[in-house]
């Protein structure tokens, strides 16, 4: 018993070091006041939390949280068929779908984005193939706007919910399908009540994944949405540099914690309930 | 069960990646902190040949990093390029060594457009390195009409052309420039009117941008843009159809700067750098490389005649009469935020 204790021991210095004591800073300057040059100065005050109440800053958090929530949407939508694809698929199928998923991710970030840049700017590849097919007359302006923004960012996250899904689907137990379907259940049927219910672990994981992922990433906005739009971390890193302000910035930072805590929460009560519905319906 | 831990460890190593993409000797050393490419990288070649030194040159991204870095403590640099604005911010925060002229006797190669500036009146704690203004650019293709006013952006033909730079004190300063105010106002009535200004340009902005705003004028994704001059520069050579104007209403002009922070452990040496980089020779090396405006007047000789004949990097001191420095505005920068954040989320 105490020696496993001791094991685990790096792990929690570590994490009290680098998440702890610098999320309590964060805390605690939210809290303070700042001179005009921008230094943080200890004068205990309130200011900075209700100057998010702002309605302009509570509007672009409302934007952020649509966008995150679309994207979770869209990827779980997309992800789902592919994952079950994969878990279904011969052994060696299912090692090259997730060699196939994860092999973008050997190429950096920023350069995947910038590919979409060239794809889709008014002499970029798909503005050429439409033209040239005589398809449209004039490029399509496709970049800088608010779909780009959605394209790039569920291009970011899907392999965040495909591999989740696949885990989930790969461990169910497939006996039941086998039992449902000898007792008669339509495939849609044994579906909805064994597959979806035994995989929601997947689909939690895949879904916090990508929502947090989504709410806390700016160079999407600002490389496809031609920095038009701005997300809430686009307001946190200017209160940080820009603005000066550390202590609204700190502020915006904690209400960004608390309010993902309780989305996260809702969504996990959301499908629990969803679960001990169709138990109680049995 | 060992498909699921590939599958785990795929995930870990994918966060991690993503996540990151966001970020000897017993010589004498100089440890430089300033922007990247900033020098040419033989000039400091032959710098540490020529003093027997070894130089450290570190990068920074924003004025922002680099006050946030010095005030930390320093980290032992003797010498840092802050832009303007910041120059007199850390003046203001006591942040800087007076320079002492004695060991930098080029100096007075500066030219006199440079000397003495706004944000540091007696040269006492900098010394112009490089310049540049902010004006519009714009592709002769498809802009028939003559530009010659900020106003010309707000042409209907251009909607959803227009690029402006992705900064705040730029862009409403370009609309008070427009108004024939200051650009570094701190009278809120007049900014307000600036930003109601600015408000009815947006549906003609294609995007935001300062980092990438050259390949977007090169490409052609945008007609009509704000551009710096040496950014113009560089889009005209690979893109001849751009053309490059200082408004009538005048442009903000930006610079940035030596200056040596204090605790720096190198002072003199620091200084000796300076001289040496302010050598006519030196120097017309050095800016050919790096492609922007010399501000050493002795070395026009020195320097190439296609480097001397572009009208991007040697502004006339007719358009150059016409610029104003941005001005430390105080308590009003949360102002200027606050509009700012409204303009780009299109809301109120």
């Amino acid at each position: 018993m105490k020696k496993s204790n001791l094991s685990v021991l790096p792990v929690i210095l570590w994490l009290c070091l680098f998440l702890v004591v610098p999320m309590l800073i964060v805390v605690g300057i939210s809290f303070m006041g700042r001179d005009d040059l921008g230094n943080v100065v200890l004068d205990f005050n309130l200011e900075s939390y209700s100057r998010f109440f702002d309605p302009l800053y509570l509007g672009i958090y409302w934007d952020t949280i649509v966008l995150s929530v679309l994207t979770t949407g869209l990827c779980l939508l997309l992800s789902y068929p592919l994952a079950y694809y994969i878990a279904n698929a011969g052994p060696k199928m299912q090692t090259w779908g997730l060699v196939l998923i994860t092999i973008p991710f050997w190429i950096n970030f920023l350069i995947r984005t910038y590919a979409w840049v060239l794809l889709l700017r008014t002499q970029g590849v798909v503005n050429n193939v439409l033209l040239d097919f005589g398809l449209i007359q004039e490029p399509l302006q496709m970049l800088y706007t608010k779909g780009a923004v959605l394209l790039g960012m569920v291009y970011t996250f899907i392999p965040f919910m495909v591999l989740p899904l696949y885990v989930a689907l790969d461990q169910m137990d497939k006996k039941l399908l086998e039992a449902a379907s000898d007792l008669g259940a339509s495939r849609w049927k044994s579906f909805w009540h064994i597959t979806l219910p035994q995989t929601k672990s997947g689909i939690m994981t895949g879904s916090v994944l990508v929502y947090v992922s989504t709410t806390g990433m700016f160079v999407v906005t600002d490389i496809l949405g031609g920095s038009k739009s701005s997300m809430i971390s686009n307001i946190i890193q200017s209160q940080f540099l820009g603005a000066r302000n550390w202590p609204f910035g700190s502020a915006l930072s904690v209400i960004f914690v608390i309010t993902s805590l309780i989305m996260i929460a809702l969504f996990n009560r959301a499908l629990t309930s969803k679960h001990m519905k169709t138990k109680e319906g049995r | 069960m060992k498909k699921m831990r590939w599958a785990g460890l795929m995930l870990a190593v994918m966060m991690v990646l993503t996540l990151l993409s966001g970020c000897g000797s017993s010589k004498e050393t100089l440890n430089i902190y300033s922007w990247a490419d900033n020098f040419d990288e033989e000039v400091l070649k032959e710098f540490e040949k020529q003093f027997d030194v070894k130089i450290n040159y570190d990068v920074f991204a924003n004025n922002e990093d680099l006050l946030a870095k010095i005030k930390a403590g320093g980290n032992g640099y003797d010498l840092i390029q802050p832009s303007d604005y910041m120059v007199a911010t850390m003046i203001k925060q006591d942040l800087l060594e007076p320079l002492n002229k004695d060991n930098i006797p080029n100096w007075t190669n500066i030219s006199d457009t440079y000397k003495n500036p706004s944000f540091d009146p007696d040269n006492k704690y900098s010394l112009v390195y490089m310049s540049g203004v902010t004006g519009i650019a714009y592709n002769t293709k498809y802009v028939k009409e003559e530009i010659s006013s900020w106003a010309d952006l707000w042409n209907p033909e251009y909607k959803g052309k227009v690029i402006l730079l992705d900064d705040n004190r730029e862009m409403i300063g370009m609309a008070l420039k427009k108004a024939g105010l200051s650009n570094s106002t701190t009278d809120e009535a007049q900014i307000t009117a600036a930003v109601d200004d600015l408000k009815t340009l947006l549906p003609s902005v294609l995007a935001f941008d300062t980092d990438n705003i050259k390949q977007k004028m090169i490409q052609e994704e945008g007609w009509i843009a704000t551009v710096w001059s040496g950014d113009a520069s560089v889009i005209a050579q690979n893109n001849p159809d751009v053309a490059f104007v200082i408004p009538k209403e005048g442009g903000t002009i930006w610079s940035d700067n030596y200056a040596i922070p204090k605790g720096s452990k190198h002072k003199e040496l620091a200084e000796k750098f300076i001289n040496y980089m302010l050598d006519p020779e030196v120097s017309a090396k050095n800016y050919e490389s790096i492609g922007y405006s010399d501000p050493n007047t002795k070395a026009t000789p020195f320097h190439t005649e296609e480097y001397n004949n572009d009208k991007m990097i040697n502004l006339s001191e007719e358009e150059l009469s016409r610029t104003e420095w941005l001005g430390d505005v105080g308590e009003m920068l949360q102002v200027y935020d606050r509009f700012w954040t409204e303009l780009k989320s299109g809301r109120e």
